[in-house]
C-alpha cells in the first residue's frame, strides 16, 4: 500500500503547519488510533469493526483539517492567508530586502574610491548581496511568518544561499586580483603611496568577504529551525514507515 | 447559533471529563459517548480541534509521556476548571430559558 493512502500519512500530508507541530499531531493521532483499536477489540469487536470505529472517531475529515491548519499556523501567517496576502508579503519582502542590501552596500563605499565604484566586480557583488537577502527573506517569511518551508523549498534555499555566499567570497577575490593587477599598472606608469595602490583591492576584497558574512549570519539565524525541521520531518517519516500496514478501511469484505 | 452552542458544550463535556482525571485524547472521546448515551460523540477527529483550542487558551494542559512512542495525556487547568463551572451555570440558565419558551409556546 502506498505510504500517502494510509490514515496517519493522508492526515499527515493535508496538515499544513510547522513540522514540529505536524509530527505532534501524528504522534497522538497514532497513538490513540492504536489505544483505541485496541479498547474496542478488548469489547469484543473484531478487528476489522474495531479499526473501522477507530478511524471514523479519531481522523480528521478536511473541516477538523482546516480547524488545526488555522490553529497551528503562526499567528501572523493566518492573518496574512487570511487577508490571502501570504505570497505578496513574501515577494515584496524579498525585493524590499534585495533593494536595501544592494542600496546598502554602493553607498557604504566612499565616494573618492572612484576605481572602486567603477569596477564591475562591485556592482555583481551588490547584486550577489541584494539575491542574499532576498533569498534570506523568502526563507524567513516561510519559516517564521507563514509557519512552513516544505522540504523542496528548504533544499532550494539552502544550495541557493550556500551558492550565492560562495559567489561573493569569489567575486571579492576575483575583484582584489583584479584591483590588485590594476594598481600594480599605475605603479609602474607613475609611482604613488603604495597604500594607494593597496587600498582598493583591499575594499573589494572586504566587500566580498561582508557579503559573505552577511549571508552566512542570516543562514545562521534560520539554521536552528532549520535543523529542528527535518528532525522533525524525520521522525514523521519513521512514524509512517511502521504505519503502512494500517491502511484505510475498505469495503472489503474483511470489513463487512 | 447551533454550531456556536454545539462547540461550547464539546468544550464543556471535554473539560468535565477531565475534572475527573487526565485521559488520553481516545480516553475522552469514549468517556462523552458512554456518558451522554451517544447523544454527543466525537466524530471525525472533531476531538482534536477542541482539544488543542483548549490547549490554547490555557484552560488544559498536555503532557507527553514514554521514550520513542509518545503519548499525550490532557489535564484540565485552574482556567479550564473556571470555565466549566461559569460554562454549566450559563447553559443551564440558557435551557431553562429555552424550556420555558418551548413550555409556553406549547401551553398557548
Amino acid at each position: 500500500m502506498p505510504p500517502d493512502r494510509s490514515p496517519l500519512a493522508a492526515t499527515e500530508r493535508r496538515l499544513n503547519i510547522p513540522p514540529r507541530r505536524r509530527l505532534e499531531m501524528i504522534e497522538e493521532l497514532g497513538a490513540d488510533l492504536e489505544a483505541l483499536q485496541a479498547e474496542y477489540r478488548r469489547r469484543g469487536l473484531s478487528p476489522a469493526a474495531a479499526r473501522r470505529e477507530a478511524l471514523m472517531r479519531l481522523v480528521p475529515t478536511e473541516a477538523s483539517l482546516d480547524e488545526l491548519n488555522v490553529r497551528h499556523a503562526p499567528r501572523p501567517g493566518r492573518w496574512l492567508s487570511a487577508a490571502g496576502l501570504g505570497g505578496r508579503v513574501e515577494r515584496f519582502g524579498a525585493a524590499g530586502a534585495a533593494i536595501l542590501a544592494g542600496a546598502a552596500l554602493l553607498t557604504a563605499i566612499p565616494a573618492e574610491d572612484v576605481a572602486v565604484q567603477g569596477s564591475l566586480f562591485l556592482w555583481a557583488q551588490a547584486l550577489i548581496a541584494a539575491l542574499l537577502a532576498a533569498n534570506w527573506c523568502r526563507g524567513a517569511v516561510g519559516l517564521w511568518i507563514m509557519g512552513v518551508l516544505p522540504p523542496d523549498v528548504r533544499s532550494l534555499f539552502q544550495a541557493r544561499h550556500a551558492g550565492l555566499i560562495a559567489g561573493a567570497v569569489s567575486l571579492g577575490g576575483l575583484g582584489a586580483l583584479w584591483q590588485g593587477f590594476v594598481g600594480l599598472g599605475t605603479l609602474e606608469a607613475s609611482p604613488v603611496l603604495a597604500w594607494d595602490v593597496v587600498r582598493p583591492a583591499v575594499l573589494s576584497g572586504a566587500v566580498g568577504i561582508g557579503a559573505a558574512i552577511f549571508g552566512a549570519l542570516g543562514w545562521l539565524a534560520l539554521l536552528p529551525r532549520l535543523i529542528s525541521d527535518e528532525s522533525s520531518e524525520r521522525r514523521i517519516e519513521a512514524l509512517l514507515t511502521p504505519s503502512r500496514p494500517h491502511g484505510p478501511v475498505e469495503n472489503t469484505e474483511e470489513s463487512r | 447559533m447551533r454550531t456556536t452552542l454545539s462547540k461550547r458544550i464539546n468544550e464543556l463535556l471535554v473539560l468535565a471529563v477531565l475534572e475527573r482525571g487526565p485521559a488520553h485524547g481516545y480516553q475522552i472521546a469514549l468517556a462523552v459517548e458512554e456518558w451522554t448515551d451517544g447523544l454527543f460523540s466525537f466524530q471525525h477527529g472533531t476531538l482534536y480541534p477542541i482539544l488543542h483550542r483548549l490547549e490554547g487558551e490555557g484552560r488544559v494542559r498536555g503532557e507527553w509521556h514514554g521514550e520513542g512512542r509518545r503519548r499525550k495525556t490532557y489535564r484540565i487547568t485552574d482556567a479550564g476548571r473556571e470555565i466549566l463551572k461559569a460554562g454549566a451555570t450559563e447553559l443551564e440558565e440558557q435551557f431553562r430559558a429555552l424550556l420555558a419558551l418551548l413550555g409556553g409556546t406549547h401551553a398557548a
